[in-house]
């Protein structure tokens, strides 16, 4: 399947992105493994004329130079979605758009680059109320797009929660979770 | 008519020793006080296994250790049925167990020495074990059964200071061991500070027994008595499953991580053994090495522990104690130490009571209270290995459940199990006593009014080891905030909510953050959600 973009993730920036993007013209699909509690954001993008695949995620990728090209889901199997450009809106931790062991933080997809601190003692606070470090880690951006092995991937670009430095899970990030999607959404406009 | 502040005898700590002993000098008719600094059971006893010894772990080196062990075995699981669970236990010998000396013709002098000590110990083959226990690792090559089991350390300690008050033991938590009062070469007493007050308070009695653990080393020291003691700190894991419902064991020398034990909603894996100085004993965190090598070695005893999320860490530290046989101090014993001050020191009126394990805490009581008695001129018999525990008398969840009205609920029959008899006691007055708070311990409001009324919590963390509250699968992520406005109206003040709840999540917080990865970061994740994010999403501001 061929698409203008893929948005990878169903919450706030993602929809935000998706919805946007469909409505200046672009044919999107929003991957979405989704809670029903962001059913009333992604109706607007399935009415503004968009694909949403329900229920997956998306496993894997094909770059060819520093493009992504293609994305494999975990229900599609080998059949690929296709797109000239890519939104990655997966979250942290909780969503699986970081994955921590016991020492190291990566992103489990593209394995992109990502900010964060290999000593495991320094990601907490001891005080549950303090601000967590942890919270702060993500993927870099250069320009906006995502870096794999310190080579900016051209048009694949992070939004929300899975970038580095943004993180609602310690007070309200809405405006910064929705700017980060504004931005990826001129960007692709741009291309 | 003697004064209120004095009694017969007055028990520093509240651990498993010092409420065992209250419990035996009450019901022996002495006037006691038992004075503990935090809450029941925070120290050592409430950091450990809950494991149920059957003895056959120290069989081969120390026979007198296993033949008390399984004497106290017997004697628990009739008089503290409702705080034990006959899991049954497994000593598994796997192949590299074999590479270090520890092979087969070891299994069958450790059956032997089992039997020596009284312990039933039989040799099944492997594909029994399996069947016994799925969980274990598939590549062992021999195991044993032994009379294993689980024993809620909480609840047995809240049994022995409930027992004790019954018998007219009068209880002190939050109350600080300051200095002795004394006159010479006599200890009369103790000058005591109440934490939450402030206030100081002095007791007397003519002797004072030092069961403070680990910390009873500095309550010697105010005596101008030395106890030689070493902290070896045991940090453990808890599991957010019971993945296994047979205690494993490794059937070999005793080392590090050896030990897999079910309890309640989870499983432990333990322990680590590391000396560590005194200042330490307050605020111990469990290192990332010392997760690493439990992990390491619980998966050799069940291998699905590697993919199963980790609930959190803790540590105990163990009072051990060089053996005053030995002018070296170099030779620890593990057994009890029960030191009558006046003919060791020439100290009167004080006793320690120390060494041990939790599942010699009623000997230990019984040695302890013997010597006391001793002191006093009392002539009577210790009945506490035949006199069941409140809770236990009838603990039997059919009989229990029997008082309730109505078809019995999941939160009623979990009460039955933690209150054993006692849970009669629970007040289901209306629709909402029988609300759930805690879900995934099935605590109900019920039963968090019981224990306000009747078991002196005043904080989460006296909840929580009364009841289980937050302490299973979900940490309280999902039920402190329900929990913390529970118990502040049940104290009479609902301005305590917030700082309730904060004190929880700090101490909760605390055990995640040294296993800090994978699904359990998931959870951290989720958990600074639920309690930091005030203001929703609204769709209305895009």
């Amino acid at each position: 399947m061929r698409f203008d973009v893929v948005i990878i993730g169903g919450g706030l920036a993602g929809t935000r992105a998706a919805t946007e993007l469909q409505k200046s013209g672009l044919k999107c699909i929003l991957v979405a493994e989704g809670l029903s509690l962001n059913n009333c954001p992604k109706n607007e993008f399935k009415a503004a004329g968009g694909t949403v695949l329900q229920g997956d995620r998306v496993v894997s990728g094909v770059f060819e130079g520093n493009r992504l090209i293609r994305v494999f889901t975990e229900k599609l199997g080998n059949e690929p979605l296709e797109a000239g450009q890519f939104v990655l809106a997966t979250g942290k931790y909780f969503s699986r758009g970081l994955v921590a062991d016991m020492d190291k933080v990566y992103e489990p997809v593209f394995n992109l680059d990502i900010e964060y601190d290999s000593d495991r003692l320094t990601w907490f606070d001891p005080s549950f109320a303090a601000p967590q470090r942890f919270l702060e880690f993500g993927v870099k951006t250069s320009g906006g797009v995502a870096l794999k092995g310190g080579v900016p991937i051209v048009n694949l670009f992070p939004a929300g929660e899975v970038l580095s430095g943004v993180s609602s899970a310690q007070g309200d990030a809405t405006e910064q979770i929705l700017n980060s999607a504004r931005e990826a959404v001129r960007a692709i406009r741009r291309n | 008519m003697p004064s209120k502040n004095e009694f017969d005898v007055i028990i520093i700590g509240g651990g498993i020793t010092g409420a065992g002993t209250a419990r035996d000098c009450a019901m022996r008719g002495l006037k006691v006080l038992l004075i503990e600094r935090h809450d029941i059971a925070t120290g050592a006893t409430g950091r450990n296994h809950g494991l149920l010894h059957s003895g056959a772990r120290y069989a081969v080196k120390d026979s007198e250790s296993a033949e008390e062990c399984i004497r106290e075995n017997k004697i628990l699981r009739s008089i503290a049925s409702n705080c034990v669970e006959d899991t049954g236990g497994l000593f598994i010998t796997l192949l590299e167990d074999e590479e270090a000396g520890f092979g087969l013709d070891y299994q069958q002098k450790f059956i032997d020495a089992c039997l020596r000590a009284g312990i039933e110990a039989r040799a099944i083959s492997p594909s029994e074990a399996r069947e016994m226990e799925p969980s274990v690792n598939p590549s062992l090559i021999g195991a044993v059964v032994v009379p294993d089991g689980s024993v809620d350390p909480f609840r047995l300690c809240a049994a022995n200071v409930t027992d004790a008050a019954m018998h007219g033991a009068k209880v002190l938590v939050y109350t600080e061991f300051i200095d002795f009062i004394r006159e010479g070469d006599t200890i009369l007493g103790v000058k005591v500070l109440d934490t939450r007050t402030g206030l100081k308070a002095e007791y007397r009695a003519p002797v004072t027994v030092n069961a403070a653990g680990i910390w009873g080393h500095g309550v010697a020291q105010k005596a101008g008595v030395h106890i030689g003691m070493y902290p070896a700190k045991g940090a453990l894991l808890v599991f957010g499953h019971r993945v296994n419902n047979v205690v494993i064991n490794r059937c070999r020398k005793s080392a590090d991580g050896d030990i897999l034990v079910p309890g309640d909603s989870v499983t432990v894996i333990g322990t680590t053994s590391t000396k560590i100085p005194f200042e330490e004993c307050d605020h111990m965190e469990v290192t990332p090495e010392e997760v690493r090598l439990l992990l390491r070695e619980g998966c050799a005893l069940c291998p699905a522990l590697a993919s199963t999320r980790i609930l959190r860490a803790y540590a105990g530290v163990r009072p051990l104690v060089a053996d005053d046989s030995d002018p070296t101090g170099r030779s620890i014993s593990r057994g009890i130490v029960c030191l009558d001050h006046e003919t060791r020191d020439g100290v009167k009126g004080f006793v320690s009571i120390t060494g041990g394990k939790l599942m010699t805490y009623r000997l230990m009581a019984e040695l302890a209270t013997d010597l006391v008695c001793r002191k006093l001129g009392v002539n009577q018999a210790c009945s506490t290995a035949e006199t069941p525990l409140p809770g236990s008398v009838d603990g039997r969840i059919e009989t229990v459940s029997k008082r309730f009205e109505g078809k019995v609920t999941a939160g009623q029959k979990g009460a039955a199990g933690r209150q054993g008899d006692l849970a009669g006691k629970l007040r289901f007055d209306s629709e909402a006593d029988k609300q759930l708070v805690c879900e995934c311990e099935n605590v109900t409001l019920a039963e968090i009014k019981y224990a306000v009324a009747e078991l002196g919590v005043r904080t989460l963390g006296d909840l929580r080891r009364r009841t289980r509250v937050g302490m299973g699968t979900c940490q309280g992520t999902l039920c402190i905030r329900k929990a913390a406005k529970a118990l502040a109206e049940a104290l009479g003040d609902p301005s305590l909510e917030s700082k309730l709840a904060a004190d929880y999540l700090d101490e909760r917080w605390k055990g995640m953050r040294a296993v800090g990865w994978g699904d359990t970061l998931r959870e951290m994740e989720f958990m600074q959600r639920v309690y930091k994010f005030e203001k929703p999403y609204s769709y209305d501001e895009i």
